[in-house]
Protein backbone atom coordinates (compact mmCIF):
# COMPACT_ATOMS: atom_id res chain seq x y z
CA UNK A 1 0.00 0.00 0.00
CA UNK A 2 2.21 2.68 -1.04
CA UNK A 3 -0.26 5.64 -1.00
CA UNK A 4 -0.11 6.40 2.80
CA UNK A 5 1.85 8.20 4.77
CA UNK A 6 3.34 12.13 4.59
CA UNK A 7 4.51 12.95 1.37
CA UNK A 8 6.16 15.86 -0.57
CA UNK A 9 6.03 17.99 -3.63
CA UNK A 10 8.57 17.08 -6.21
CA UNK A 11 10.48 20.70 -6.47
CA UNK A 12 13.08 22.51 -8.43
CA UNK A 13 15.51 23.15 -6.38
CA UNK A 14 15.69 19.49 -4.79
CA UNK A 15 16.02 17.55 -8.17
CA UNK A 16 19.95 17.31 -7.51
CA UNK A 17 20.24 16.26 -4.33
CA UNK A 18 16.55 13.52 -4.15
CA UNK A 19 18.28 12.23 -7.89
CA UNK A 20 21.36 11.34 -6.00
CA UNK A 21 19.63 9.16 -3.31
CA UNK A 22 19.44 5.49 -4.38
CA UNK A 23 16.03 5.60 -3.09
CA UNK A 24 13.05 7.60 -2.22
CA UNK A 25 13.41 9.25 1.63
CA UNK A 26 9.59 9.89 0.98
CA UNK A 27 6.73 7.14 0.87
CA UNK A 28 5.71 9.23 -2.14
CA UNK A 29 5.98 12.46 -4.87
CA UNK A 30 3.20 14.99 -6.22
CA UNK A 31 3.85 16.47 -9.52
CA UNK A 32 2.81 18.61 -11.88
CA UNK A 33 2.35 17.50 -15.34
CA UNK A 34 2.09 21.06 -16.90
CA UNK A 35 5.99 21.58 -15.09
CA UNK A 36 7.12 18.32 -16.86
CA UNK A 37 5.17 17.51 -20.27
CA UNK A 38 6.50 17.81 -23.59
CA UNK A 39 10.38 19.27 -21.96
CA UNK A 40 13.61 18.02 -22.61
CA UNK A 41 16.97 18.33 -21.34
CA UNK A 42 18.76 17.40 -18.21
CA UNK A 43 16.40 18.97 -15.99
CA UNK A 44 13.73 16.69 -17.33
CA UNK A 45 15.96 13.76 -17.76
CA UNK A 46 16.28 13.69 -13.99
CA UNK A 47 13.00 14.06 -13.17
CA UNK A 48 11.85 11.52 -14.94
CA UNK A 49 14.53 8.98 -13.48
CA UNK A 50 12.90 10.17 -10.29
CA UNK A 51 9.54 9.24 -11.23
CA UNK A 52 10.57 6.28 -12.49
CA UNK A 53 12.02 5.15 -9.38
CA UNK A 54 10.08 6.50 -6.98
CA UNK A 55 6.01 6.72 -5.96
CA UNK A 56 4.21 9.46 -7.66
CA UNK A 57 0.82 11.31 -7.38
CA UNK A 58 -0.38 13.95 -10.36
CA UNK A 59 -2.06 16.85 -9.42
CA UNK A 60 -2.89 19.16 -11.94
CA UNK A 61 -2.79 23.10 -12.01
CA UNK A 62 -4.22 24.42 -15.09
CA UNK A 63 -7.54 23.01 -16.37
CA UNK A 64 -10.06 25.44 -15.17
CA UNK A 65 -12.36 23.25 -14.26
CA UNK A 66 -15.00 25.59 -13.65
CA UNK A 67 -13.93 28.22 -16.66
CA UNK A 68 -15.19 27.65 -20.63
CA UNK A 69 -11.65 27.17 -22.31
CA UNK A 70 -11.78 24.07 -24.40
CA UNK A 71 -8.89 21.87 -23.42
CA UNK A 72 -6.34 21.45 -26.77
CA UNK A 73 -6.37 18.14 -27.82
CA UNK A 74 -2.70 18.18 -27.46
CA UNK A 75 -2.77 18.99 -23.94
CA UNK A 76 -5.04 16.18 -23.09
CA UNK A 77 -3.20 13.93 -24.95
CA UNK A 78 0.37 15.16 -22.94
CA UNK A 79 -1.67 14.60 -19.91
CA UNK A 80 -3.17 11.39 -20.56
CA UNK A 81 0.54 9.62 -21.39
CA UNK A 82 2.02 11.75 -18.79
CA UNK A 83 -0.38 9.86 -16.40
CA UNK A 84 -0.15 6.74 -17.65
CA UNK A 85 4.04 6.70 -18.01
CA UNK A 86 3.96 8.10 -13.70
CA UNK A 87 1.64 5.09 -12.51
CA UNK A 88 -0.37 7.67 -10.38
CA UNK A 89 -3.32 5.77 -9.28
CA UNK A 90 -5.64 8.98 -9.80
CA UNK A 91 -5.32 12.66 -11.27
CA UNK A 92 -6.62 15.91 -9.33
CA UNK A 93 -6.83 19.68 -10.30
CA UNK A 94 -8.76 22.42 -8.40
CA UNK A 95 -12.71 23.22 -8.14
CA UNK A 96 -11.94 26.68 -9.25
CA UNK A 97 -11.73 28.31 -12.92
CA UNK A 98 -8.30 29.63 -14.55
CA UNK A 99 -8.91 31.17 -17.66
CA UNK A 100 -11.17 32.92 -20.42
CA UNK A 101 -11.62 34.35 -23.37
CA UNK A 102 -7.70 32.78 -23.89
CA UNK A 103 -5.85 34.57 -21.50
CA UNK A 104 -4.92 32.06 -18.46
CA UNK A 105 -4.55 33.96 -15.10
CA UNK A 106 -2.46 30.85 -13.82
CA UNK A 107 -4.63 31.42 -10.66
CA UNK A 108 -6.96 29.55 -8.33
CA UNK A 109 -10.25 31.83 -8.87
CA UNK A 110 -13.52 31.01 -6.98
CA UNK A 111 -16.76 30.20 -8.90
CA UNK A 112 -19.49 31.78 -8.01
CA UNK A 113 -21.04 29.63 -5.91
CA UNK A 114 -24.39 28.92 -8.14
CA UNK A 115 -26.47 26.13 -9.32
CA UNK A 116 -25.63 27.33 -12.48
CA UNK A 117 -22.10 27.23 -12.04
CA UNK A 118 -22.44 23.97 -10.37
CA UNK A 119 -24.60 22.39 -13.32
CA UNK A 120 -21.67 23.94 -15.80
CA UNK A 121 -18.54 22.12 -13.84
CA UNK A 122 -20.21 19.23 -12.62
CA UNK A 123 -20.13 18.39 -17.00
CA UNK A 124 -16.76 19.53 -17.21
CA UNK A 125 -15.25 17.57 -14.66
CA UNK A 126 -17.67 14.30 -16.14
CA UNK A 127 -15.78 15.37 -19.77
CA UNK A 128 -12.07 14.97 -18.26
CA UNK A 129 -13.06 12.29 -16.50
CA UNK A 130 -14.05 10.76 -19.84
CA UNK A 131 -10.79 11.36 -20.95
CA UNK A 132 -8.25 10.22 -17.96
CA UNK A 133 -7.18 7.15 -17.60
CA UNK A 134 -7.38 6.95 -13.80
CA UNK A 135 -10.20 8.33 -10.86
CA UNK A 136 -10.35 12.31 -10.89
CA UNK A 137 -10.32 14.45 -7.27
CA UNK A 138 -11.32 17.72 -7.19
CA UNK A 139 -9.69 20.07 -4.55
CA UNK A 140 -11.72 22.13 -2.49
CA UNK A 141 -9.65 26.13 -2.89
CA UNK A 142 -9.28 28.97 -0.51
CA UNK A 143 -11.16 31.99 -1.85
CA UNK A 144 -11.18 35.79 -0.61
CA UNK A 145 -14.24 36.42 -2.30
CA UNK A 146 -17.61 36.14 -3.63
CA UNK A 147 -18.05 35.58 -7.59
CA UNK A 148 -21.54 37.22 -7.83
CA UNK A 149 -24.54 36.90 -5.90
CA UNK A 150 -24.72 33.64 -4.25
CA UNK A 151 -27.79 31.25 -4.30
CA UNK A 152 -25.64 28.58 -1.32
CA UNK A 153 -22.82 28.13 0.45
CA UNK A 154 -19.00 27.61 -0.59
CA UNK A 155 -19.67 23.98 1.44
CA UNK A 156 -22.47 23.16 -0.10
CA UNK A 157 -21.15 24.17 -3.52
CA UNK A 158 -18.45 21.69 -3.44
CA UNK A 159 -20.90 19.39 -2.19
CA UNK A 160 -23.53 19.61 -4.60
CA UNK A 161 -20.36 19.69 -7.31
CA UNK A 162 -18.34 16.25 -5.32
CA UNK A 163 -21.96 14.75 -5.62
CA UNK A 164 -22.61 15.51 -9.06
CA UNK A 165 -19.75 14.32 -10.65
CA UNK A 166 -19.36 11.64 -8.35
CA UNK A 167 -15.55 12.37 -8.35
CA UNK A 168 -12.98 11.87 -5.51
CA UNK A 169 -11.74 14.64 -3.21
CA UNK A 170 -8.48 16.27 -2.39
CA UNK A 171 -9.15 17.80 0.60
CA UNK A 172 -6.85 20.62 1.47
CA UNK A 173 -7.02 20.99 5.02
CA UNK A 174 -5.07 24.74 5.09
CA UNK A 175 -7.83 25.51 2.50
CA UNK A 176 -10.52 24.43 4.95
CA UNK A 177 -8.41 26.71 7.67
CA UNK A 178 -8.16 29.79 5.83
CA UNK A 179 -11.38 29.78 4.83
CA UNK A 180 -12.84 29.12 7.96
CA UNK A 181 -10.50 32.21 9.29
CA UNK A 182 -11.49 34.33 6.81
CA UNK A 183 -15.18 33.74 6.61
CA UNK A 184 -15.57 33.00 10.11
CA UNK A 185 -17.25 29.58 10.16
CA UNK A 186 -15.57 26.51 12.44
CA UNK A 187 -13.48 24.28 10.14
CA UNK A 188 -14.59 20.78 12.48
CA UNK A 189 -18.03 21.67 11.79
CA UNK A 190 -17.77 22.25 8.09
CA UNK A 191 -16.06 18.79 7.96
CA UNK A 192 -18.35 17.23 9.94
CA UNK A 193 -21.15 15.89 7.62
CA UNK A 194 -19.00 16.23 4.55
CA UNK A 195 -18.57 13.33 1.91
CA UNK A 196 -15.09 12.08 3.57
CA UNK A 197 -16.03 8.64 2.20
CA UNK A 198 -14.92 10.72 -0.69
CA UNK A 199 -11.27 11.86 0.69
CA UNK A 200 -8.59 10.09 -1.47
CA UNK A 201 -5.73 12.17 -0.41
CA UNK A 202 -4.52 15.44 1.36
CA UNK A 203 -3.03 18.46 1.24
CA UNK A 204 -1.47 20.44 3.75
CA UNK A 205 0.37 23.73 4.09
CA UNK A 206 1.17 27.00 5.52
CA UNK A 207 -0.49 30.59 5.33
CA UNK A 208 0.48 33.99 5.57
CA UNK A 209 -1.86 36.95 7.73
CA UNK A 210 -2.37 40.26 5.60
CA UNK A 211 -3.10 42.83 7.90
CA UNK A 212 -3.89 45.49 5.66
CA UNK A 213 -6.55 43.26 4.04
CA UNK A 214 -7.55 41.56 7.10
CA UNK A 215 -6.80 38.07 5.12
CA UNK A 216 -5.15 35.35 6.13
CA UNK A 217 -3.42 33.66 2.36
CA UNK A 218 -3.01 30.35 1.09
CA UNK A 219 1.19 30.68 0.32
CA UNK A 220 3.03 27.59 0.85
CA UNK A 221 5.94 29.35 2.12
CA UNK A 222 6.36 28.01 5.69
CA UNK A 223 6.15 25.73 7.80
CA UNK A 224 2.48 24.19 8.85
CA UNK A 225 1.09 25.83 11.45
CA UNK A 226 -0.29 24.44 14.40
CA UNK A 227 -3.93 25.10 13.94
CA UNK A 228 -3.69 23.11 10.57
CA UNK A 229 -1.90 20.56 11.75
CA UNK A 230 -4.31 20.02 14.78
CA UNK A 231 -7.16 20.14 11.76
CA UNK A 232 -5.37 17.52 10.60
CA UNK A 233 -4.80 15.37 13.53
CA UNK A 234 -8.78 15.90 13.96
CA UNK A 235 -9.35 14.85 10.97
CA UNK A 236 -6.88 11.70 10.05
CA UNK A 237 -9.42 9.20 12.40
CA UNK A 238 -12.54 10.38 10.91
CA UNK A 239 -11.97 9.03 7.74
CA UNK A 240 -11.53 5.29 8.70
CA UNK A 241 -8.58 4.29 6.76
CA UNK A 242 -4.98 6.03 5.84
CA UNK A 243 -5.27 8.76 3.56
CA UNK A 244 -1.99 10.08 2.02
CA UNK A 245 -1.31 13.43 3.09
CA UNK A 246 0.84 15.72 0.73
CA UNK A 247 3.16 18.55 2.12
CA UNK A 248 3.07 21.28 -0.12
CA UNK A 249 6.09 24.29 -0.59
CA UNK A 250 6.04 26.27 -3.72
CA UNK A 251 7.29 29.41 -1.87
CA UNK A 252 10.70 30.21 0.17
CA UNK A 253 11.48 26.35 -0.71
CA UNK A 254 14.02 25.33 1.80
CA UNK A 255 17.14 22.93 1.15
CA UNK A 256 15.64 19.24 1.26
CA UNK A 257 17.47 18.38 4.84
CA UNK A 258 14.73 21.02 6.27
CA UNK A 259 11.71 19.92 4.24
CA UNK A 260 12.01 16.37 5.04
CA UNK A 261 12.19 17.31 8.72
CA UNK A 262 9.25 18.73 8.23
CA UNK A 263 7.86 15.98 6.64
CA UNK A 264 8.91 13.30 9.26
CA UNK A 265 7.29 15.73 11.81
CA UNK A 266 4.21 15.39 10.10
CA UNK A 267 4.68 11.67 9.66
CA UNK A 268 5.13 11.11 13.45
CA UNK A 269 1.42 13.08 14.15
CA UNK A 270 0.17 10.82 10.78
CA UNK A 271 1.03 7.35 12.58
CA UNK A 272 0.68 8.41 16.44
CA UNK A 273 -2.98 9.81 15.46
CA UNK A 274 -3.62 6.66 13.46
CA UNK A 275 -2.34 4.50 16.14
CA UNK A 276 -4.55 5.84 18.23
CA UNK A 277 -7.47 5.16 16.18
CA UNK A 278 -7.03 2.01 15.89
CA UNK A 279 -6.41 1.53 19.63
CA UNK A 280 -10.04 3.45 20.09
CA UNK B 1 -26.44 32.09 -28.02
CA UNK B 2 -26.63 35.03 -25.24
CA UNK B 3 -23.16 34.66 -22.97
CA UNK B 4 -24.49 32.73 -19.64
CA UNK B 5 -24.48 34.68 -16.42
CA UNK B 6 -21.13 32.40 -15.08
CA UNK B 7 -19.32 33.37 -18.58
CA UNK B 8 -20.16 37.35 -17.98
CA UNK B 9 -18.87 37.14 -14.63
CA UNK B 10 -15.76 35.23 -15.23
CA UNK B 11 -14.92 37.66 -18.07
CA UNK B 12 -15.17 40.76 -15.67
CA UNK B 13 -13.27 39.44 -13.26
CA UNK B 14 -10.66 38.49 -16.03
CA UNK B 15 -11.16 42.76 -16.88
CA UNK B 16 -10.58 43.85 -13.10
CA UNK B 17 -7.20 41.76 -13.25
CA UNK B 18 -6.02 42.80 -16.37
CA UNK B 19 -7.31 46.63 -17.02
CA UNK B 20 -4.05 49.26 -16.38
CA UNK B 21 -6.56 50.90 -14.26
CA UNK B 22 -8.71 49.58 -11.73
CA UNK B 23 -9.67 53.57 -10.35
CA UNK B 24 -13.15 52.66 -12.05
CA UNK B 25 -13.73 49.61 -9.66
CA UNK B 26 -12.86 50.93 -6.27
CA UNK B 27 -14.76 54.34 -6.78
CA UNK B 28 -18.10 52.64 -7.67
CA UNK B 29 -18.03 48.95 -7.75
CA UNK B 30 -21.77 48.35 -8.37
CA UNK B 31 -21.53 50.68 -11.34
CA UNK B 32 -18.32 49.30 -12.90
CA UNK B 33 -20.10 46.20 -12.73
CA UNK B 34 -22.85 47.46 -14.56
CA UNK B 35 -21.12 48.45 -17.41
CA UNK B 36 -19.53 44.55 -17.48
CA UNK B 37 -23.47 43.46 -18.17
CA UNK B 38 -23.80 42.17 -14.27
CA UNK B 39 -27.06 42.09 -12.53
CA UNK B 40 -27.69 44.38 -9.60
CA UNK B 41 -27.41 41.64 -7.22
CA UNK B 42 -24.10 40.14 -8.69
CA UNK B 43 -22.61 44.37 -8.72
CA UNK B 44 -23.70 44.64 -4.96
CA UNK B 45 -21.61 41.11 -4.38
CA UNK B 46 -18.69 42.44 -5.98
CA UNK B 47 -19.03 45.50 -4.21
CA UNK B 48 -19.22 43.27 -0.71
CA UNK B 49 -15.97 41.84 -1.73
CA UNK B 50 -13.90 44.50 -2.98
CA UNK B 51 -11.19 43.92 -0.97
CA UNK B 52 -10.87 40.23 -2.14
CA UNK B 53 -11.06 40.95 -6.12
CA UNK B 54 -8.28 43.88 -5.49
CA UNK B 55 -6.24 41.05 -3.84
CA UNK B 56 -6.79 38.92 -6.87
CA UNK B 57 -6.18 41.35 -8.96
CA UNK B 58 -2.64 42.14 -7.14
CA UNK B 59 -1.95 38.29 -7.03
CA UNK B 60 -2.71 37.61 -10.92
CA UNK B 61 -0.36 40.41 -12.18
CA UNK B 62 2.30 39.12 -9.48
CA UNK B 63 1.75 35.90 -10.74
CA UNK B 64 1.75 36.68 -14.33
CA UNK B 65 4.70 39.27 -13.92
CA UNK B 66 7.15 37.03 -11.78
CA UNK B 67 7.87 34.42 -14.87
CA UNK B 68 9.18 37.71 -16.64
CA UNK B 69 11.08 39.04 -14.02
CA UNK B 70 12.64 36.12 -14.04
CA UNK B 71 13.47 35.08 -17.53
CA UNK B 72 14.16 38.54 -18.65
CA UNK B 73 16.75 40.44 -15.76
CA UNK B 74 18.35 42.41 -18.80
CA UNK B 75 15.02 43.84 -20.61
CA UNK B 76 13.51 44.71 -17.14
CA UNK B 77 16.61 46.30 -16.27
CA UNK B 78 16.81 48.76 -19.49
CA UNK B 79 13.34 49.51 -18.65
CA UNK B 80 13.59 50.10 -15.25
CA UNK B 81 16.44 52.79 -15.91
CA UNK B 82 13.84 54.68 -17.36
CA UNK B 83 11.06 53.47 -14.79
CA UNK B 84 9.15 52.27 -17.56
CA UNK B 85 9.07 48.58 -16.45
CA UNK B 86 5.85 48.91 -14.72
CA UNK B 87 4.24 50.36 -17.57
CA UNK B 88 5.33 47.07 -20.00
CA UNK B 89 3.71 44.70 -18.08
CA UNK B 90 0.70 46.56 -17.90
CA UNK B 91 0.59 46.98 -21.84
CA UNK B 92 0.93 43.34 -21.43
CA UNK B 93 -1.19 42.64 -19.35
CA UNK B 94 -3.96 45.17 -20.92
CA UNK B 95 -3.22 43.30 -24.46
CA UNK B 96 -5.23 40.27 -22.89
CA UNK B 97 -2.52 38.22 -24.19
CA UNK B 98 -3.12 34.54 -25.26
CA UNK B 99 -1.81 32.77 -22.40
CA UNK B 100 -1.35 28.41 -22.82
CA UNK B 101 -2.10 26.60 -19.60
CA UNK B 102 1.67 26.17 -19.00
CA UNK B 103 3.21 28.81 -16.42
CA UNK B 104 6.25 28.22 -18.32
CA UNK B 105 5.25 29.67 -21.80
CA UNK B 106 4.81 32.77 -20.70
CA UNK B 107 8.05 34.91 -21.43
CA UNK B 108 7.53 33.23 -25.10
CA UNK B 109 3.91 34.93 -25.27
CA UNK B 110 5.54 37.98 -24.16
CA UNK B 111 8.24 38.29 -26.58
CA UNK B 112 5.32 37.17 -29.43
CA UNK B 113 3.41 39.94 -27.96
CA UNK B 114 6.24 42.07 -27.60
CA UNK B 115 6.97 41.44 -31.88
CA UNK B 116 3.22 41.82 -32.36
CA UNK B 117 2.79 45.29 -30.62
CA UNK B 118 5.99 46.88 -31.01
CA UNK B 119 5.18 48.68 -27.48
CA UNK B 120 8.39 50.88 -26.94
CA UNK B 121 10.39 50.06 -29.51
CA UNK B 122 10.57 54.04 -31.15
CA UNK B 123 12.11 54.31 -27.70
CA UNK B 124 14.48 51.77 -27.27
CA UNK B 125 14.60 50.02 -31.05
CA UNK B 126 16.88 47.06 -29.19
CA UNK B 127 13.90 45.99 -26.86
CA UNK B 128 12.59 43.29 -28.89
CA UNK B 129 15.61 41.69 -29.81
CA UNK B 130 17.25 41.94 -26.03
CA UNK B 131 13.95 39.99 -24.87
CA UNK B 132 14.35 37.59 -27.76
CA UNK B 133 17.82 36.62 -26.58
CA UNK B 134 16.97 36.38 -23.12
CA UNK B 135 13.90 33.76 -23.43
CA UNK B 136 16.18 31.80 -26.34
CA UNK B 137 17.86 30.43 -23.09
CA UNK B 138 14.60 28.69 -21.49
CA UNK B 139 13.57 27.55 -25.25
CA UNK B 140 17.17 25.77 -25.64
CA UNK B 141 16.90 24.67 -21.61
CA UNK B 142 13.80 22.61 -22.50
CA UNK B 143 13.62 22.26 -25.77
CA UNK B 144 12.34 18.53 -26.33
CA UNK B 145 14.80 15.73 -26.45
CA UNK B 146 14.69 13.84 -29.99
CA UNK B 147 16.51 10.82 -30.87
CA UNK B 148 19.29 11.74 -33.37
CA UNK B 149 18.84 10.51 -37.11
CA UNK B 150 20.26 7.43 -37.57
CA UNK B 151 22.29 7.81 -40.79
CA UNK B 152 24.88 11.01 -38.78
CA UNK B 153 28.52 10.74 -39.33
CA UNK B 154 31.04 11.89 -37.07
CA UNK B 155 33.04 13.84 -39.74
CA UNK B 156 32.33 16.71 -41.99
CA UNK B 157 32.62 16.33 -45.61
CA UNK B 158 31.33 18.14 -48.60
CA UNK B 159 28.74 16.12 -49.75
CA UNK B 160 26.83 16.35 -45.76
CA UNK B 161 25.06 18.87 -44.26
CA UNK B 162 25.35 19.74 -40.95
CA UNK B 163 22.74 18.60 -38.39
CA UNK B 164 22.23 20.57 -35.38
CA UNK B 165 21.08 19.36 -31.94
CA UNK B 166 17.42 20.35 -32.22
CA UNK B 167 17.61 22.27 -29.40
CA UNK B 168 20.26 24.91 -30.51
CA UNK B 169 19.51 28.31 -32.11
CA UNK B 170 21.27 29.75 -34.47
CA UNK B 171 20.69 33.13 -34.34
CA UNK B 172 21.24 36.90 -36.05
CA UNK B 173 20.98 40.21 -33.75
CA UNK B 174 21.22 43.89 -35.13
CA UNK B 175 22.82 44.08 -31.49
CA UNK B 176 25.44 43.19 -29.46
CA UNK B 177 22.96 41.60 -27.07
CA UNK B 178 25.68 39.07 -25.92
CA UNK B 179 27.05 42.31 -23.99
CA UNK B 180 24.51 43.26 -22.33
CA UNK B 181 24.92 43.42 -18.21
CA UNK B 182 22.21 44.49 -15.38
CA UNK B 183 24.90 47.07 -14.68
CA UNK B 184 24.90 47.75 -18.85
CA UNK B 185 21.53 46.65 -20.09
CA UNK B 186 21.73 48.40 -23.71
CA UNK B 187 23.28 46.53 -26.01
CA UNK B 188 25.38 48.13 -28.26
CA UNK B 189 24.10 48.27 -32.14
CA UNK B 190 26.44 46.07 -34.68
CA UNK B 191 25.63 42.83 -35.97
CA UNK B 192 25.57 39.16 -34.10
CA UNK B 193 26.03 36.10 -35.18
CA UNK B 194 25.40 33.73 -31.53
CA UNK B 195 24.86 30.23 -31.61
CA UNK B 196 22.98 29.26 -28.30
CA UNK B 197 23.08 25.67 -27.55
CA UNK B 198 23.29 22.87 -24.28
CA UNK B 199 26.50 20.84 -23.69
CA UNK B 200 26.43 16.98 -23.18
CA UNK B 201 25.41 17.59 -19.46
CA UNK B 202 22.58 20.38 -20.51
CA UNK B 203 24.79 23.07 -19.24
CA UNK B 204 23.15 26.69 -21.25
CA UNK B 205 26.19 28.23 -23.63
CA UNK B 206 26.07 30.87 -26.42
CA UNK B 207 29.16 30.80 -28.79
CA UNK B 208 29.56 33.84 -30.95
CA UNK B 209 29.75 32.91 -34.44
CA UNK B 210 31.58 34.67 -37.75
CA UNK B 211 28.97 35.61 -40.41
CA UNK B 212 30.04 33.18 -42.73
CA UNK B 213 29.69 30.19 -39.87
CA UNK B 214 26.66 31.39 -39.39
CA UNK B 215 25.53 31.49 -42.72
CA UNK B 216 27.27 27.64 -43.09
CA UNK B 217 24.84 26.54 -40.49
CA UNK B 218 21.36 28.30 -41.80
CA UNK B 219 22.49 27.00 -45.52
CA UNK B 220 23.22 23.39 -43.61
CA UNK B 221 19.79 23.74 -41.92
CA UNK B 222 17.90 24.19 -45.82
CA UNK B 223 19.10 20.69 -46.88
CA UNK B 224 23.07 22.45 -48.82
CA UNK B 225 25.51 20.26 -48.77
CA UNK B 226 28.67 22.01 -47.02
CA UNK B 227 31.10 21.50 -49.90
CA UNK B 228 28.69 24.13 -52.48
CA UNK B 229 27.84 25.98 -49.34
CA UNK B 230 31.65 27.21 -48.82
CA UNK B 231 31.77 27.65 -51.88
CA UNK B 232 29.30 29.62 -52.45
CA UNK B 233 30.29 31.66 -49.02
CA UNK B 234 33.63 31.79 -50.14
CA UNK B 235 35.06 30.48 -47.06
CA UNK B 236 38.22 27.70 -46.34
CA UNK B 237 36.92 24.25 -45.94
CA UNK B 238 40.21 23.32 -43.37
CA UNK B 239 39.03 26.28 -41.08
CA UNK B 240 35.26 25.77 -41.24
CA UNK B 241 35.39 21.57 -41.23
CA UNK B 242 37.56 22.45 -38.14
CA UNK B 243 34.68 24.34 -36.17
CA UNK B 244 32.47 21.95 -36.98
CA UNK B 245 34.04 19.38 -35.48
CA UNK B 246 34.28 21.69 -32.34
CA UNK B 247 30.81 22.56 -32.09
CA UNK B 248 30.07 18.56 -32.71
CA UNK B 249 32.26 18.35 -29.69
CA UNK B 250 30.46 20.87 -27.68
CA UNK B 251 27.03 19.09 -28.39
CA UNK B 252 25.71 21.80 -30.65
CA UNK B 253 26.00 19.85 -33.79
CA UNK B 254 24.82 16.04 -33.24
CA UNK B 255 26.92 14.59 -36.94
CA UNK B 256 26.96 15.23 -40.69
CA UNK B 257 24.76 13.40 -42.63
CA UNK B 258 25.16 12.71 -46.59
CA UNK B 259 23.05 14.28 -48.74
Amino acid sequence: MPFAGVGVGLRSPHLDPVAALDAAPVPFWEIAPENVVGLGGARQRKTLAILERDDVLTHGLSMSMGGFEAWAPEVLDRLVAFLKTTGTPWHSEHLCWSSHGGTHSHELLPLPFTREAVKHTVARVKGLQARLPVPFLLENISYYAELGASEMSERDFLLEVLEGADCGWLLDVNNVYVNSVNHGFDPRAWLTGMPLHRVAQIHIACHTWLPEEGVLLDTHGAPVADPVRDLLAWLLPRLGRPVPVLLERDHAIPDLEELLAERASLQSLYDRVLAGAAHA
Amino acid sequence: MPESRLARLQAAALDLALDPDPGAFGRDPEAWAHLHRLSAPDGAALARHQTGWTLYRNLIRTTLGEPLEDALPLTKALLEAAGAWEALLSAFLASRPALAPYYRDIPASFVAWLADSGWGQDRWPCLLQLAHYEAVELDVMRAPDEPPPPDLEPEPAPDRVAVLDPAARNLAYGYAVQQATEAAPEPPPGCAWLLCHRDHEGAFHVLELTPHVSALLARSQEGQALGPALEALGADPGEAFALLRDLRQRGAILGFRPT
